[in-house]
């Protein structure tokens, strides 16, 4: 597993999307997950706080042009208290993840609330906290319910099918999964969080493999939050706790890591553009100062370039990865090369 | 079945021992503790193991607003979730006693995540040489720009840190001269951030744009230093902020001053600082014990508070209950009484947010002088928000700690029937030993006795048990540590 092999794919910087913006309006607060719709228009969910705001999906494309926003907080049918994950079918209708209110919710095609299900609860077709959610080839949706340490899967009306999983560290075992992502050719990827190992399974939820080890080191993780996995199976890992992403290739074998490279995304270049003071100041920003630390996370905080709690990452046209930050209200994009 | 308990002097010595140096010990606690006796419990608290509060992850990802820290109840929620979790208070503590001290306020640095850098630093180097504390301290970049240090250049000195450091975080008024303030800041130029124009101007704009707030770094920018000559405090040379600070450590004043704030902190409520250059200390004994230490042990602050907690005047009646609680202390203590939290919840920010409608927000401190403590905790629209919260957080049987109580004393009543006296007796006991006076308690035995003898196996003797501990955590004593 996770070992190194000659010619690799690489990463490159290519863009950045995004800008703080608690008070809403143009840009995310504290995004979790990002998906791209059949047109090439980018949902962040902008899952916010309790008093600032920021909450609601924000919809976005590659070329920055901002459109609009939906949803918000609450607990009223099309609202979210923490909101986790969304996900389109195959009709471009939006599904939206709640842990706080244990429900799926779902938005039409134009985005209307359409309706929403799911309880609190442990039994079949109840949640404790569903996380990730993703469709399997057949159009059912998997989703990820984290307290209950299993994968649940339902018709996209809610009705429930089965499920696979239980807690603990052994094949097909989990402890606090995250994300969950449904590769090309049907296999389900699962972000094991607190296992530090992503665990492959089949169409059916039979255990496949897994890949990593708790560190810091080619193909080790810190908390894993989410998986991407393009048309070729290159796998690509959002290392939350190590505020990095790795790719492997399909067979797991190390291909790059990455860190971040932020720079003024259009949204942003626009706000220090209109205040005199700020551009002055950043115009002798050293964006890599020396630091005094090495935890990940206090790194991160320091450097603005880096990536700051990557969250979520999606393929675009399968040639270039978004990667989703909660900590930069942004995210970069990267071209395979 | 009936369990054995530990109770007595010591049992209450080390109540109160883990009352000043904790938050105070839930009666399991205090039983394991007796295991080890006054002096193993106070060689514990000075080797602490890990913490095992709350792990950093599971907060950051269930709170993504506690990952980044952006808003002040996120940054005092997660010293919050560290303060009710932990199995290390005394480290808390001390955080806490740095932090009202070298009162530093997110309200004017915007940022939380430099708060908790500066808090972690006060968990590692708070019971260490108050050398290493004060140079950690003048390079750490909250205390920089919350102090204006950024702006204290070579050629136009600003004052502000070198005069605090004197007055409020070292020495005290009295002790130096407008010129010893202008040389020490001469010393201190140089000491700033990194990419200090830029974070400067946008912790003035208060503005989280583009991508948040930057966590700043300390910095030491040598082209900005005055390398002239210096007279500080008697002594002339070419000193950098080191060697201020090492001519600071080794002044009497310093040891007294500091000994000073120990008292008032673990030991007993004294005057307001601003009356200290006037009045002396309450008790010019301990301040001299604490003052010895300190020069016998490198300047040491442990040292200091070890020779306390062995001390007789620390074990003696009148200095027990003494003191008022902070507003963090009786909300700590009363979450961790119930038994601290299990898992993320919105309920930390009520709990955060308690402290400051009694008075004591975290991380915002009412200014650079910090909290003045002791009566300064109680008005009548305090007392009111310290009973409601410690009233509604016991009220509740389903919280671990409440039904750890309920069961102690179904255990012990095999039979049922629960008199008010011994009921009453009981959750004095459970609560954490707590001694109150006889007309206090004669007070609860009569609510105790119109409520009749309880049974503790039944939803109604629960009810009645769950309202004498909301009675007891309302009471004068419970205010007092």
């Amino acid at each position: 597993m996770a070992t190194e092999t000659g010619a690799r794919l690489g990463l490159e910087y290519r863009d950045t999307n995004g800008f703080g913006a608690a008070q809403g309006g143009r840009g995310y607060y504290l995004p979790v997950d990002l998906a791209v719709r059949s047109d090439g228009r980018i949902y962040v969910l902008s899952r916010g706080d309790a008093i600032q705001g920021g909450n609601g999906i924000k919809i976005t494309d590659i070329d920055h042009n901002w459109f609009e926003e939906i949803s918000s907080r609450g607990i009223a049918p099309g609202q979210f208290i923490s909101a986790t994950a969304i996900a389109f079918d195959a009709s471009d209708r939006l599904f939206m993840a709640d842990e706080a209110l244990h429900r799926i919710t779902i938005f039409d095609a134009d985005h209307n609330y359409e309706s929403h299900w799911g309880t609190e609860g442990s039994g079949e077709g109840e949640f404790d906290g569903p996380s990730g959610i993703a469709f399997d080839r057949d159009g059912n949706l998997l989703v990820v319910d984290d307290k209950n340490q299993r994968i649940q899967r339902y018709t996209p009306d809610g009705k429930y099918l089965n499920s696979f999983g239980s807690a603990g560290d052994g094949n097909g075992e989990f402890s606090f999964p995250w994300g969950v992502t449904v590769a090309p050719d049907g296999v389900i990827y699962i972000a094991d969080w607190r296992n530090d190992r992503i665990q492959r399974f089949t169409h059916e939820g039979k255990f496949i493999d897994a890949c990593g080890t708790t560190g810091h080191g080619q193909g080790q993780f810190n908390r894993p939050a989410n998986v991407a996995v393009d048309d070729d199976g290159n796998i690509f890992v959002a290392d939350w706790g190590n505020q990095r992403v790795q790719a492997f290739d399909k067979d797991w074998n190390f291909q790059t890591s990455i860190r971040g490279a932020g720079e003024l995304s259009k949204w942003a270049a626009e706000y220090i553009d209109a205040n005199a003071d700020e551009k002055e100041a950043r115009s002798t920003f050293d964006p890599y100062p020396e630091l005094d630390v090495n935890d990940p996370h206090e790194v991160s905080a320091r450097t603005e370039p880096y990536f700051w709690d990557p969250v979520s990452i999606a393929l675009y046209d399968d040639t270039r990865i978004l990667i989703l930050e909660t900590g930069r209200h942004r995210f970069q994009v990267y071209e395979k090369v | 079945m009936t369990t054995a308990a530990r109770s007595g002097t010591d049992i209450e010595l080390i109540a109160h021992l883990l009352r000043r140096a904790g938050f105070g010990a839930t009666w399991e606690e205090l039983q394991a503790a007796g295991d080890l006796g006054y002096q193993g419990t106070l060689d514990l608290l000075f080797n602490p193991g890990d913490p095992e509060s709350m792990p950093s992850d599971i907060i950051r990802r269930y709170h993504p607003d506690q990952s980044i820290t952006q808003i002040a109840p996120s940054s005092g929620s997660v010293w919050m979730y560290r303060m009710s979790t932990t199995k290390t208070p005394f480290e808390e503590k001390i955080a806490l006693f740095w932090h009202r001290i070298f009162a530093t306020g997110q309200t004017k640095l915007i940022q939380g995540k430099v708060m908790l850098t500066q808090i972690e630093m006060f968990r590692q180097f708070g019971l260490g040489s108050f050398r290493d504390l004060l140079v950690q301290l003048s390079q750490n970049p909250a205390m920089i720009l919350w102090l204006d240090n950024q702006d204290n250049h070579k050629d136009n000195i600003n004052e502000n840190y070198g005069r605090e450091i004197l007055e409020l975080f070292a020495m005290g008024v009295g002790n130096y001269s407008e010129q010893d303030i202008k040389e020490c800041s001469r010393a201190f130029t140089g000491w700033t951030i990194a990419n200090m124009p830029y974070m400067s101007i946008r912790m003035r704009n208060n503005t989280l744009r583009p991508y948040g707030y930057v966590a700043w770094q300390y910095k030491f920018d040598p082209e900005d230093h005055d390398e002239g000559e210096k007279t500080f405090l008697g002594e002339t040379g070419n000193f950098n902020g080191d060697d201020i600070i090492d001519i600071i450590c080794k002044n009497p004043a310093t040891a007294r001053f500091i000994a000073r704030h120990l008292y008032h902190h673990f030991i007993a409520d004294e005057l307001p600082v601003p009356q200290w250059p006037f009045e002396g200390p309450k008790d010019p004994g301990a301040i001299e014990l604490m003052v010895d230490a300190y020069f016998a042990d490198n300047y040491s602050i442990g040292a200091m508070l070890r020779a306390v907690f062995e001390s007789e005047m620390f074990k003696s009646e009148a200095t027990q209950y003494a003191r008022i609680k902070s507003p963090v202390e009786l909300v700590v203590g009363t979450l961790r009484l119930a038994g601290g939290f299990d898992w993320p919840t919105a309920d930390i920010f009520k709990a955060t947010a308690a402290c400051g409608f009694m008075g004591q927000a975290l991380l915002a401190p009412v200014s650079v002088e910090g909290w003045m403590g002791g009566d300064d905790w109680i008005s009548t629209g305090s007392m009111v928000q310290r009973i409601n919260f410690a009233s509604a957080t016991v009220g509740d049987p389903t919280k671990k700690g409440i039904k750890s109580i309920i069961n102690q004393i179904s255990d012990r009543h095999p039979r049922g029937l629960v008199t008010p006296k011994a009921l009453v007796d009981e959750c004095l006991e459970l609560v954490g030993s707590l001694r109150v006076e006889d007309d206090t308690k004669e007070g609860i035995v009569t609510y105790a006795r119109e409520q009749g003898d309880i049974d503790p196996r039944t939803d109604d003797g629960v009810d009645k048990i769950v309202s004498v501990l909301q009675l007891i955590v309302s009471t004068r004593e419970y205010q007092l540590v």
